[in-house]
């Protein structure tokens, strides 16, 4: 017998298992067969589109991005004028999203925690009434509970008869304003600003280092009203110095007040009854979802672990504080970080109830600008701000996990 | 660390498609150029178009037009007209009592089908908002958008081809009487309440720079959840074409409380809409509006359709009883005004229908909805502005 080594190449006296039945060529083929599909769909497509763009004469380009713009944007927290460009208004409506999707994941945050532990309350009437919650507002769709809040907000007085609290406070149909900051100026503003968020640094970590001496000494340091008086220190010395070098303070107090004879408010902050809507919407109902998730992450942690906590004579709430939350917070963050993307992708339908988020005013664009070219950039921006929540939330649960 | 560049590589990979895109605008795209060249030989060849429509792909109307098929095959192969429109105004779309979907804009749906199916109920609407329209008629899923839409240029340029003005419109605004403003230049920090997407949110704010007006907007995606916030005070006024405020003024609780101010701010030409890239379809849309306007010109009604060679040539040509105005180098029947006018009625009778006394009662007589060819005499500008291309 020939030796299959020198005279033949080894795969033609290939002898192992049948090729059709060896695990890793059938996995490999499938990662080859499913990559070419994956491909293969995307070009089609690509090539359609394309296709389609030659076809129908469909304008396609980047170019608008620098003309004006000349539309209104209903509420906007940056500055915005119709003579802006397009570029900036798209910034100005995501920066109206990423408001909403901020403020409301903090807030549905808060109430689902709160829910989903009054769910396991040992009280009756508690846990009924979160059970009741979370079944109503889960099971009823966004769009409709948009609707709901729609109606129910504009039931309230008309701005001209609405509520007024010591001309302080202004609540109507048309929004809620109160008394607010303004900036005299943009440099001052944005120059203290940054001054500011580094004062809250330095005094976090004087607190830090405070906190790690009185733990190995042993001495008293105060960490908390030190850390606090350093940062309330920096801030308020920066504040007197740009006050001194621009001879206005950075921000000062602006006050609403009715205006004209139409009497709508003027001056404050006034957060206006599209964004109230669609806030109130969304925290109600990504809450529901937050609120079983937490009430689930509870549950995972051994019963154990409460009960050796609570002979060690902690009370219930510093039981949850201290022992059982960390622990399911490791089961908690995964999928609260989808409901924190599901939130922010919900919030495009403001345009329903009034609010002009960054998928209305892209759709407005289309009016005299590429479709196309503005969805792909919408498209764009969404995955930035759903992939920049993934990294908050896998960062912090890192953090979080158990080592060594 | 590792995560972090995951991210970073997938942002990589997105900025990369997207200037992939932008890139691959200047070289014409591979798989057009022989399906636009040989039209000819992907119609003679069957297998090929229907191996076109059992593909999976998005839209029947898409995929068959991909083939290099004309608009018209794909409609007589379908055999149903999609249109683009709405439910929500009166007099233009609406529910009726029994709940089928009528209006101006669905008439003329109606006589498009009528005129390549032989069929006016041969029609399929798609309801779609206000900002949807660009996109929709730029993708070629329908073939004709018949939703109010205004002429303008960059929807031209854009959207698809505007085939002919049915009414003439403007905008203007709807205020509460106990407000006191008797003029638009009064809305001094108002707050308007206005529908995205349209040219009336553009309008507006050409009209509060024009003016200093400082006018607050307040969009709403669908036209219902305006009339509520504006019911409510949310906003002081509402902004929309003219005959739209008037019908939709007649849906609010109480009509004598409110009054349209007498600016009108801006041209709105309303009329059908065609997708890019099919000219015989684009012609097929302009002779069918050409043909209802022509028959309120010569006097025939959908009661008084001439079968037979009446002697007045022009109604005779119309007709298809002698001569012809176009109809076969556009696919159409020697006689399809007969189906147009005995399916949908002409001009005329769909205006007083939707529009006009038995509709939302907007005045025509004497305004520029009236026909031009109803003026006094020849040349005297006393007809209305209503006007197609001489059908011969």
């Amino acid at each position: 017998m020939l030796n299959p080594n020198t005279t033949l190449p080894r795969i033609l006296t290939y002898q192992g298992i049948p090729v059709w039945r060896h695990a890793q060529i059938i996995q490999w083929a499938a990662q080859i067969a499913s990559a070419i599909l994956v491909v293969a769909l995307v070009m089609w497509f690509f090539g359609n589109m394309a296709f389609a763009i030659d076809d129908r004469e469909i304008p396609f380009g980047f170019s608008f991005l620098e003309r004006e713009y000349q539309t209104p944007i209903g509420e906007h927290v940056l500055p915005y004028e119709s003579s802006d460009s397009f570029l900036y208004a798209l910034i100005v409506a995501a920066t109206n999203t990423l408001v909403v999707a901020v403020a409301g994941v903090i807030l549905a945050t808060l109430l689902g925690i709160f829910i989903g532990v009054c769910r396991l309350s040992p009280n009756w009437i508690v846990s009924k009434l979160a059970t009741a919650y979370i079944e109503f507002f889960r099971n009823v769709p966004l769009l409709v509970q948009l609707f709901f809040w729609f109606y129910i907000i504009l039931e309230l007085p008309t701005v001209r008869e609405g509520y007024v609290l010591a001309d302080l406070l202004y609540v109507n149909n048309a929004g809620i304003s109160f008394p607010g900051p303004v900036s005299s100026g943009v440099t001052p503003a944005v120059v203290w600003l940054v001054l500011a968020v580094a004062a809250v640094f330095v005094g976090a970590l004087a607190h830090h280092r405070l906190v790690r001496r009185e733990d190995e000494t042993g001495r008293p340091s105060y960490p908390l009203v030190i850390g606090c008086v350093t940062t309330v220190g920096i801030a308020a010395i920066t504040w007197l110095v740009l006050s001194g070098i621009f001879g206005d303070a950075p921000f000062s107090v602006s006050t609403p007040a009715p205006q004209g004879r139409f009497g709508r408010i003027d001056g404050g902050v006034t957060i206006r009854a599209g964004m109230l809507v669609l806030l109130i919407g969304l925290v109600m109902y990504t809450a529901s979802f937050i609120a079983e998730i937490v009430r689930a992450g509870i549950q995972s942690v051994g019963r154990g672990q409460t009960e050796a906590a609570r002979a060690l004579g902690l009370s219930p709430v510093n039981t949850l504080r201290q022992v059982t939350f960390p622990q399911a917070l490791r089961v908690i963050i995964p999928p609260w970080i989808s409901q924190c993307l599901n939130l922010t992708k919900n919030s495009s339908l403001g345009g329903v109830v009034g609010y002009t988020d960054l998928t209305n005013v892209a759709i407005t664009m289309t009016q005299t600008a590429p479709a196309i070219n503005i969805f792909l950039m919408l498209m764009a921006t969404y995955l930035a701000m759903s992939l920049t929540w993934s990294l908050i939330g896998n960062l912090y649960n890192r953090h979080i996990r158990f080592t060594g | 660390m590792k995560r972090i560049t995951k991210y970073i590589g997938g942002g990589a990979v997105i900025l990369a498609l997207v200037a992939a895109m932008a890139c691959g605008q200047e070289e014409p795209p591979a798989p057009v150029a022989p399906a636009q060249t040989e039209p000819t030989a992907a119609m003679a060849e069957p297998t090929q178009a229907m191996e076109a429509t059992a593909a999976p792909t998005a839209d029947e109307a898409t995929s068959m037009n991909n083939q290099g098929e004309s608009r018209l095959d794909t409609v007589r192969a379908r055999d149903k007209v999609i249109c683009a429109s709405r439910n929500d105004v009166p007099g233009y779309g609406f529910l009726d009592d029994n709940g089928n979907n009528v209006g101006f804009d669905i008439d003329l749906c109606r006589a498009l089908a009528a005129a390549v199916l032989g069929d006016p109920n041969k029609i399929e609407i798609r309801l779609i908002t206000a900002a949807e329209r660009g996109p929709t008629i730029q993708s070629g899923e329908v073939d004709m958008l018949v939703r109010t839409v205004t002429w303008t240029t960059s929807r031209d340029a854009q959207w698809g081809n505007y085939a002919q003005t049915m009414f003439y419109d403007g905008q203007g605004f709807m205020v509460r009487k106990d407000l006191g403003v008797g003029s638009a230049l009064e809305l001094q920090g108002a707050s308007v309440c206005v529908t995205l997407g349209t040219t009336t949110e553009l309008n507006l704010q050409d009209f509060s720079n024009q003016n200093g007006l400082n006018l607050e907007v307040l969009p709403f995606e669908d036209t219902p959840a305006v009339v509520a916030a504006y019911e409510s005070e949310q906003c002081d006024a509402f902004t929309n074409d003219r005959s739209q405020l008037a019908a939709l003024g007649t849906a609010l609780q109480n009509r004598a409380d409110h009054v349209i101010l007498p600016e009108t701010i801006s041209e709105e030409p309303l009329g059908p809409v065609v997708p890019h890239g099919d000219d015989q379809w684009f012609d097929i849309v302009k002779t069918v509006m050409g043909i209802l306007i022509y028959a309120e010109a010569y006097g025939v009604t959908s009661g008084s359709v001439p079968t037979a060679a009446t002697g007045d040539t022009k109604v005779d040509r119309l007709m298809g009883l002698e001569g012809a105005f176009g109809q076969e180098p556009l696919g159409l029947s020697e006689t399809v005004a007969q189906d147009v006018i005995n399916a949908v009625g002409n001009y005329g009778e769909i205006y007083a229908r939707n529009l006009g006394p038995e509709g939302i009662n907007l005045p025509r007589e004497n305004g520029r909805n009236a026909l031009w060819a109803n003026a006094p005499c020849q040349d005297c500008p006393k007809g209305g502005q209503i006007y197609a291309a001489p059908l011969r």
